[in-house]
């Protein structure tokens, strides 16, 4: 059965298996191992002139380190999900309509799939499993619950990812913000009215807590 | 996305060299461009993409004296939320607030915005399953599709429609249709003799390549195309002294034309038109060649024929008939005696085809030319005509209509490939003439010098593979067509024997007079040569197009400029929205099959009103799809100034492409910086969007206005590129503001408005929200 707890765990657990550094640098046309991203570009000057070889990125994701190995033409959204596991930014329009694929890149909400990963070098990337890891954020996901802002599911982790970032910057959203904010995600199954009253509820709840919390300290 | 590589640029002008190397693209936000390489629109996948957002510097919005400054790499949710935008540029703040989504807002930038290509669906369908007019395809599928997010102001004109590439005279057809639906005849046929002066010849004879090809065909009916240059045709014969004119300026050079067919009078037309004085030469008694006598009087009547040389005479082009170069005039004396000389002597000799009894038939073109002497019953009671052109089927209607019982066409050619066109085809069949195709000459059967029939064996293959003309027979497979008289109507060849032996003039391998394509000059300087004789039999629109061009090349060998404007050229174009609804096309009216005769026409000519009926179901295929910036409106109507690596454009004309771009932007050129003036004193500003869908959605109409003492009002998506709507400045300008005003301001933006039917509401509210916007502004 599936917990608030054991969705964070499990969250933690994809964050944690995210690889600090490439240790593999295996062609991927003849699948021969290189040493180094150095001997892989020889390799390729070599054997596969009129290839494009693949890009070294590293990149703050959900506040690790990683470095990761691509083809220069990937998507962000596709390198989360096939080269790092992380499912949560999810494939739908794949053309920048309906907010599905939604990351926070240096704090500003943006598209995964409209974005070039070897782009996002240097950056600092928050996904929605980096969101459902942090227990400080418990709260956006219990309104979330509660209010039963979803129904398939498919597009909540674009909507709450907007979300996060929307509280980010205004930690005491109107519901015409929360709505203005969420003008970029769409869900096929219309749980619109649901969405701003979840955040307007959760951002009372993170304000309490926050304060709960400076009171004891 | 298919591979590409990736570049970060570091510079300006580092990304420019990238540009130019090769087959690549920028990249800002993306939001724009990887979907056109997600849906692979592009007609050249680039190979690599240039990331112009590691450039430095670029991302900035900067007040300097009295100039706004946005660098390109300023992303659309800095410029909305920009407080000093939003108070004083507020159009801008609008316009960049409204585009697409918050999400799409952070990543999008100004300079991708301008840059972004049209949003028309059937465009983006992906992988170009649709290879619409932007695409490089034929068709603009919003004309009779879903045109909602189009232009209501005209498309505009791609480079060659279907029709005007299939005209050999390079006829601007939609252009000419354009002016007969708005019954201005006058100017179509200006646009009309510009390029081909004998509408009346080719609205009857041509076979009219421009119909077959135009676009009509894909969804219903092809535009009667030639039924509406005859009407124009014979309007411009009737209306003759407006419009075959003395040329106001002689040149004081002169020309001999040799060879009065159509070819020689296109010459003739045009050089005496740029001022020379002309003289043509004729071997026969009458002029017109080919037209005069070879095509039949029930397809072309003579006296349309004599008017034409008539009309040429009043022009001044003297005509000298009976000439055979055997009166001392010899090749080379016209070369002393005039500046200049073309040939265009036609194709008439009879071939030699070399099969048994030749002797006993007749020339199919003879025939046609003494087709008097065959009156009477002479022709026989039964006829065989050989050949599959459109001369062959003269022949063979002109046989039956002089009362021969049974009239058979044999030619080499299979059906489908038989040169002659379809509607003589249709003509001769509709005679019960019998057409046997794939069936060669094989012997002539014959009774002590009596013809009795001929004998045929089936042809196997036409072309041989190097797609000359060479058939194959099958000899075993035979049969014989018993008739009275042959006429071979195959072949005509090109007689060049009044040259002389000594006039040296450069022929090809066909025997044809050698000319260069563009200009139809011979070896010979101040030589030229057009039609048949530099062709072989071709068409009477062939021999027009290359009569042209040898006017033109002569007159610039004489040093004299030919009228080379275009009227007609390029401008926007527009459809007629009711006229297109029309589904089926003009039909000539034609005299019942037994009413026909040798002398009367066929066909009728088209009333004013058919031909202006039919003009308006033309397409005027040009593409429509707008540029969906929501930035480019605002930017027009603050008078911004778009600053590229290379120099500075105004807003207003930076979207001013044809069709294949969407800006004037060179494809390595980057746009670095934004500027816009201060807004006048007193002045403000307002955009506007209607979209289906508040966010997310593009434009089905945005504008922008500035107010104050030089009003400026910018119509953006909903014409093939941002227009300002200066007569509606005008209304507006030095006036107070209220409600009535507001009105007449609206009224004035959308006058020249041509929706389609499914987008006159767009008008309606275009002019509503004009009038609300500066309502709120007053
Ligand atoms: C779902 C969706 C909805 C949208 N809705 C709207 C809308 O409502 N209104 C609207 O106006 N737009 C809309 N757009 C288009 C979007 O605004 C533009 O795609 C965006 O502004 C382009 O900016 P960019 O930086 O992402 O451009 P890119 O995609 O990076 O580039 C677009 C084009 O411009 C060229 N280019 C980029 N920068 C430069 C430069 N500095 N110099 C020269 N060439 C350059 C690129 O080579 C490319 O061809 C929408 C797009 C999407 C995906
Ligand atoms: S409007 Fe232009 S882009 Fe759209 S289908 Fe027509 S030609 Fe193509
Ligand atoms: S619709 Fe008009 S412009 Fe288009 S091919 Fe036909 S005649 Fe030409
Ligand atoms: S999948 Fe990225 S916006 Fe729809
Ligand atoms: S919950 Fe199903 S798409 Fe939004």
């Amino acid at each position: 059965m599936y917990t608030q707890e054991s969705t964070r765990a499990a969250a933690r657990g994809l964050i944690d298996a995210i690889p600090d550094v490439v240790e593999e640098f295996r062609c991927p046309i003849c699948k021969k191992a290189s040493a180094s991203y150095d001997s892989l570009r020889r390799h390729y000057d070599e054997c596969h002139q009129e290839d494009i070889p693949p890009m070294m990125v590293a990149l703050t994701l959900n506040g690790r380190h990683t470095e990761l190995l691509v083809p220069q033409h990937w998507s962000l959204q596709r390198a989360l999900q096939f080269k790092l596991g992380l499912t949560g930014a999810k494939h739908m329009c794949d053309k920048g309509v309906c907010g599905s694929c939604t990351v926070i890149i240096d704090g500003s909400p943006a598209l995964s799939c409209t974005t070039l990963v070897v782009e996002c070098h240097g950056k600092d990337i928050l996904t929605v499993e980096g969101i459902a890891a942090d227990a400080t954020w418990k709260p956006l996901v219990d309104a979330y619950c509660r209010w039963d802002a979803m129904q398939c599911g498919y597009c909540t982790p674009g909507f709450l990812v907007t979300a996060k970032a929307l509280l980010d910057r205004n930690p005491n959203p109107t519901i015409e913000e929360c709505n203005e904010a969420l003008a970029g995600n769409i869900c096929i199954c219309g749980t619109y009215p649901r969405h701003a009253t979840a955040i307007v509820e959760a951002a009372l709840k993170i304000a309490e807590d926050s304060q709960a919390k400076g009171g004891a300290a | 996305m298919r591979p590409f590589s990736h570049a970060n640029a570091q510079t300006v002008h580092e990304a420019s060299v990238q540009l130019s190397s090769g087959n690549a693209k920028a990249i800002a936000g993306g939001t724009d461009l990887l979907g056109t390489l997600k849906d692979n629109l592009l007609p050249i996948y680039p190979d690599k993409v240039v990331n112009l957002k590691a450039i430095k510097n670029l991302d900035y919005v900067k007040q300097e004296q009295s100039l706004l400054r946005i660098g390109s790499l300023t992303k659309l949710s800095a410029i909305s939320e920009h407080p000093v935008i939003k108070e004083k540029y507020s159009a801008l703040s609008q316009a960049a607030g409204s585009v697409a989504t918050p999400h799409i807002r952070n990543m999008a930038t100004i300079g991708g915005n301008l840059a972004q290509l049209p949003r028309c669906w059937y465009f983006r369908k992906a992988d170009n399953r649709f290879n619409c007019i932007r695409k490089g395809g034929e068709e603009c599928f919003a004309i009779l599709g879903d045109n909602r997010y189009h232009s209501i102001f005209g498309g505009s004109r791609c480079a060659d429609t279907p029709c005007m590439s299939q005209c050999p005279a390079g006829t601007n057809i939609p252009a000419y249709l354009e002016e007969i639906r708005k019954d201005n005849w006058d100017k179509a046929a200006e646009i009309f003799l510009s390029a081909h002066p004998f509408p009346m010849i080719t609205g009857r004879v041509c076979a009219h390549f421009c119909q077959s090809a135009c676009n009509r065909h894909q969804t219903d009916e092809g535009v009667l195309t030639g039924g509406v240059e005859r009407a124009l045709g014979d309007y411009i014969l009737e209306n003759s002294d407006k419009f075959y004119k003395k040329p106001t300026k002689e040149t004081n050079k002169s020309v001999a034309v040799v060879g009065s067919g159509p070819a020689g009078l296109t010459a003739a037309y045009f050089l005496r038109r740029a001022g020379n004085k002309v003289t043509v030469y004729e071997r026969m008694d009458c002029a017109g060649g080919m037209l005069r006598y070879a095509i039949p009087a029930y397809r072309l009547p003579k006296d349309i024929v004599e008017k034409i040389i008539s009309i040429l005479e009043n022009m001044g082009i003297e005509f000298v008939l009976g000439h055979d170069f055997a009166n001392g005039i010899t090749p080379e004396k016209l070369e002393k005696e005039y500046d200049g000389v073309c040939y265009a002597t036609g194709a008439w000799k009879r071939p030699i085809v070399g099969i048994s009894g030749e002797e006993l038939t007749v020339f199919g073109l003879d025939f046609l030319v003494e087709v008097r002497k065959w009156m009477d019953g002479k022709v026989g009671e039964e006829v065989l005509v050989v050949g599959g052109g459109n001369v062959a089927m003269d022949v063979a209607v002109t046989a039956k209509r002089l009362g021969a019982r049974k009239v058979t066409l044999a030619c080499v050619e299979p059906r489908e490939r038989m040169p002659a066109s379809s509607e003589e085809i249709a003509r001769a069949e509709a005679e019960g003439i019998v057409i046997m195709p794939s069936w060669g000459p094989s012997k002539v059967i014959e009774n002590n010098g009596v013809l009795n029939g001929m004998e045929l064996k089936r042809c196997v293959s036409v072309v041989g593979d190097d797609g000359t003309f060479n058939p194959q027979y099958d000899e075993n497979e035979q049969l014989v067509v018993s008739a009275q008289n042959i006429l071979l109507a195959i072949g005509q060849r090109v007689d060049l024997s009044f040259l002389g032996d000594k006039y040296h003039l450069q022929l090809n391998e066909r025997g044809l007079i050698d000319v260069d394509a563009d200009s139809q000059r011979t070896s010979r300087p101040g030589v030229f040569a057009a039609g048949d004789a530099t062709t072989g039999p071709a068409t009477v629109v062939s021999a027009v197009s290359n009569g042209k061009k040898a006017a033109d090349g002569l007159c610039l060998h004489l040093g004299i400029s030919t009228q080379q404007d275009n009227p007609g050229g390029c401008a926007s174009v527009t459809v007629d929205a009711n006229g297109i609804t029309c589904t089926t096309s003009l039909k000539l009216r034609e005299l019942d099959i037994n009413k026909r005769t040798l002398e009367t026409e066929d066909s009728q000519t088209p009333g004013v009103q058919e031909a202006e009926k039919e003009a308006k179901r033309c397409l005027n295929c040009g593409c429509y799809a707008v540029s969906p910036s929501d930035i480019a409106p605002a930017l027009i109507a603050l008078n911004a100034q778009i600053v590229t690596h290379e120099r500075t454009i105004n807003a207003e004309d930076f979207f001013n492409a044809g069709v294949m771009t969407s800006t004037t932007l060179g494809f390595d050129e980057i746009i670095t910086e934004i500027i816009i003036p201060a807004l006048p004193d007193g002045a403000k500003s307002v955009f506007k969007k209607m979209a289906l869908r508040k966010s997310i959605d593009f434009p089905i109409i945005n504008f922008a206005i500035v107010t104050g003492s030089e009003p400026r009002i910018s119509l953006g998506a909903v014409a093939p590129h941002p227009l300002r709507a200066m007569e509606a400045e005008q209304v507006l300008r030095g006036k107070t503001l209220d409600e009535k005003l507001a009105g007449q301001v609206g009224e004035a933006a959308v006058r020249d408005a041509t929706p389609f039917e499914s987008t006159k509401y767009k008008v309606q509210i275009l002019k509503t929200l004009i009038k609300r916007a500066l309502l709120e502004l007053a």
